[in-house]
Formats: C-alpha cells, structure tokens, sequence
C-alpha cells in the first residue's frame, strides 16, 4: 500500500464517521423540534425570532451535510461547512460556559437548561474539537474511496 | 506527466499547423475542450448541487417543522365547565377560590405551560373541587410565568395567567383555569394567542370588554412577573431537583411548608 492509499482509506473513515455524527444529531434533533427549540433558546443568544428559525433550519441542515458526506458528493465544500457549523457549536458552548449558564449542549437531542452542578462544558467542547478534526482533514484533503466525487474527478484528473 | 507531454506535442503541432489557426485547432479539438474545462466546470457542477440540496433540505425541513409545532393553529380551547358556585376573589396576583370559613387553605403555584403542573390537575382536580364545594378547603391559586421563554413564539405563559387573573375579576377562574390545562400546549411549540384566549373567555360568558383589552394589553403581566420573582426567592418554597434546591412547578404549601404531594393522602391529611 502506498501512502496515498493510507491517506484515501484514513480520509474515507473519517468522511463516513463525520456523515455518521451528521445523521445521528440532526436525526435526533428533527424528531424532537419542541425540545430543540427549547435547546436553542437555553443559549440565550439569539433574539427571539431567529431562536424559531434556527432550532427548525438547524437539524435539516445536519441531515443534509451527513447524507452529502455519506455519498461523499463535493466533500471538500461539505466538511467546511462542517467546520463552520462544529466552530459555531463550539463558540456557542463556550459562551455559555463562559456566561455561567447552566444548560446542556443538546447536541444529540435533549438541551436547555439543567441544574448548576450538572453542566459538562469540557466534555461537550472536547467532542467537538474531535469532530472538527475530521472535518478539516477532510477539507484540506478531500480525496477518499467509495465517493461520487471520485465520478467526477475522474474526468478532471485526465487532464 | 502523459497530459505534460500530450500538450507539449500539441504545442509543437499547433505550430507546425502555422500561427494564424493555432487558438480555432485547440478549441475544436473535442478532446482538448474536454480536458481544457472539464476540471474547471466538474467542481462548479457539484458546487452547485451541494448548494442545491442544502438549502432544499433546511426549507424544507423549517417548513416542516413549522407545520409540526403549530398545532393550536386554527383550533380553539376546549372549554370545561366547573359547576361550583364558591366566592373568588383576586388578591394581586393571587386567586382566592373556596369559602372564608375553611379548615385548610393551601398555596398552589403553577404555570400554564408546565407538564407536571397538567398531571397534578389531572391526578388532584377532583379531590380539590369537592373539598372546595363542601367548604372544607381553600386554595391560593399563584399563576406563574416560569416557563414564558418556553413557547415559540415566546409568551405563552404569561398571557394564559394574565388572562387567568382577568377572568377571576368575573368570576369564572376555575372553569378557564380548567380549560386551560385540558388544552394545555407542548412546551416548545405554539401556545394560545391572546385571540384563542379571549374566545375561550366568550365560550364561557367573558363577553365585556374589559377581559378582551386586559387580555391585549396583559393588565396584569407586571404583577404575575414580580409575583414570580417573589416567589423564586422564599426559602420555604425550595426544593430539591437532583441534590440542588430550586424553585419549580407545581408547588403546594400550606401554613408557610411545602406539602409532600407523594403522599397519595396529602389532601385528607389537611382537612381531615
């Protein structure tokens, strides 16, 4: 094996991995949109309006960016706004913490606020920095295996 | 590499074709044009279609969404009728329901959004009504507006207390307190407007003028919040949520103690 096809096989884990944190966290948000609401709300950043907007756009645009890295269409475009979205979590999480709020992320479904000793800030901004490294790798490296990208690159790659 | 060597042989034959045709040969020459934007159109393409099902998914999905959290849309309040003939009077941001000469009287606190405080209507309504018909009980209604944010739009709670307290002013507080709380929304979702609410008053005869502008105008939103402040921050009223004391819904006291609902006799305890 080449290093190229470490690297492609590396990239591919991570591009599926990431689809698979998309889907399981938008999925998890769309079927509970009262609870997302309520999440959102708990950030105490948005004004009223767009807290509506926000907790309804939120969980579609997760399930988009994990069904596009599932089928690994335009995955360089698609893991940065990953890396865009992971970045606004992490500011998010970290404004409340920042606040002394007392909330939880509701990242995979749930949120809003909990009591003052039941908080787990760290731990919420540690998974997500782990889900923004895949994100940038695969931004800065987009090539992996089992992709439609690979359709259309090959075309392009002749040249 | 072979495409560095193809185009540097197409180079030495573009110009052995002479200077004048040299940039038409390139361009008609299929195969070059393929190579030649075939890298450049292929990212736009997908580009694009990334853009394309994105935004698909999110206004759909808002759509969605929208569509799923309005479910008071359009419908109206079931009204529940309470046939008691009991005085009520408001005090402030208290309602007073159930006759002077009582044995007991208790403190409720609730708000109209909260799912416990539905469940303890549900569970305790009953019980409370005929101790209330046979003036053995009293009870101080505090209707509070802890979960306010928690309706989308935001405000829910507020207006149905605020309403509450305006309908106590004619008398009719248990029925629309009642009704509230059969047709209580999901936290998160829409709540009643302040038109829903004031065609629940109609249904129950809160035809004057001064319940519709009260409900509009929230006549006594200042005083449910200050209530609310008030009441988050008496010691006696605190329990404990997961080792930590706090304020929550529903809360019952009686005689400045909070009264342990989970004692399914909690109410026979007190009156007797």
């Amino acid at each position: 094996m080449t290093k190229g096809t470490v690297l492609d096989l590396v990239g591919t884990l991570f591009r599926l991995g990431l689809a698979g944190v998309w889907l399981v966290s938008g999925w998890l948000k769309a079927s509970d949109p009262n609870q997302t609401y309520i999440a959102v709300q708990a950030y105490d950043v948005l004004p009223g309006g767009l807290v509506s907007v926000t907790a309804a756009a939120m969980p579609f645009l997760e399930l988009a960016l994990g069904v596009l890295l599932v089928v690994g269409l335009g995955t360089r475009l698609t893991a940065l706004l990953s890396v865009v979205v992971l970045l606004a979590f992490i500011a998010a999480v970290a404004q409340s913490w920042a606040r002394g709020l007392s909330i939880d992320c509701g990242c995979f479904g749930g949120g809003g606020p909990v009591a003052e000793g039941d908080t787990r800030y760290p731990e919420e901004i540690a998974r997500d920095i782990g889900f923004l490294v895949l994100a940038v790798w695969l931004a800065v490296r987009p090539r992996t295996r089992l992709a439609l990208d690979g359709r259309f690159t090959r075309t392009a790659g002749a040249a | 590499m072979g495409g560095a060597e193809r185009s540097a042989r197409k180079r030495r034959q573009n110009q052995t074709t002479g200077t004048v045709k040299t940039s038409p040969a390139a361009k008609s020459s299929p195969v070059a044009a393929a190579r030649k934007s075939g890298g450049n159109r292929n990212p736009m393409i997908v580009g694009a279609l990334v853009v394309v099902i994105i935004a698909a998914a999110v206004i759909g999905g808002v759509i969605y969404t929208n569509s799923k959290k309005s479910a008071t849309e359009g419908a109206a309040i079931a009204v529940k009728s309470v046939d008691l003939s009991l005085p009520v009077t408001r005090e402030g941001a208290v309602v007073v329901v159930g006759k002077s000469s009582a044995k007991a009287t208790i403190d409720v606190y609730e708000d109209f959004l909260c799912p416990a405080c539905r469940a303890f209507e549900d569970s305790y309504s009953g019980q409370i009504e005929s101790k209330l018909n046979d003036g053995t009980l009293k009870v101080r209604y505090h209707m509070l507006n802890m979960l306010n944010d928690r309706s989308d739009p935001a405000g829910y709670s507020t207006d149905s207390a605020n309403a509450a307290l305006l309908a106590a002013d004619e008398g009719k507080f248990l029925a629309f307190h009642k009704s509230l709380f059969g047709s209580q929304p999901e936290e998160g979702a829409r709540g009643w407007t302040k038109d829903q609410l004031i065609d629940l008053g109609r249904s129950l005869g809160l035809t004057s003028q001064t319940f519709a502008d009260g409900v509009r105008s929230g006549t006594y939103d200042k005083q449910i919040s200050d209530a609310f402040q008030q009441v988050r921050g008496t010691d006696y009223l605190q329990q404990e949520y997961n080792g930590q004391k706090a304020f929550g819904t529903p809360t019952l006291a009686a005689n400045n103690k909070i009264i342990d609902t989970s004692d399914p006799n909690w109410l026979t305890a007190l009156t007797g």
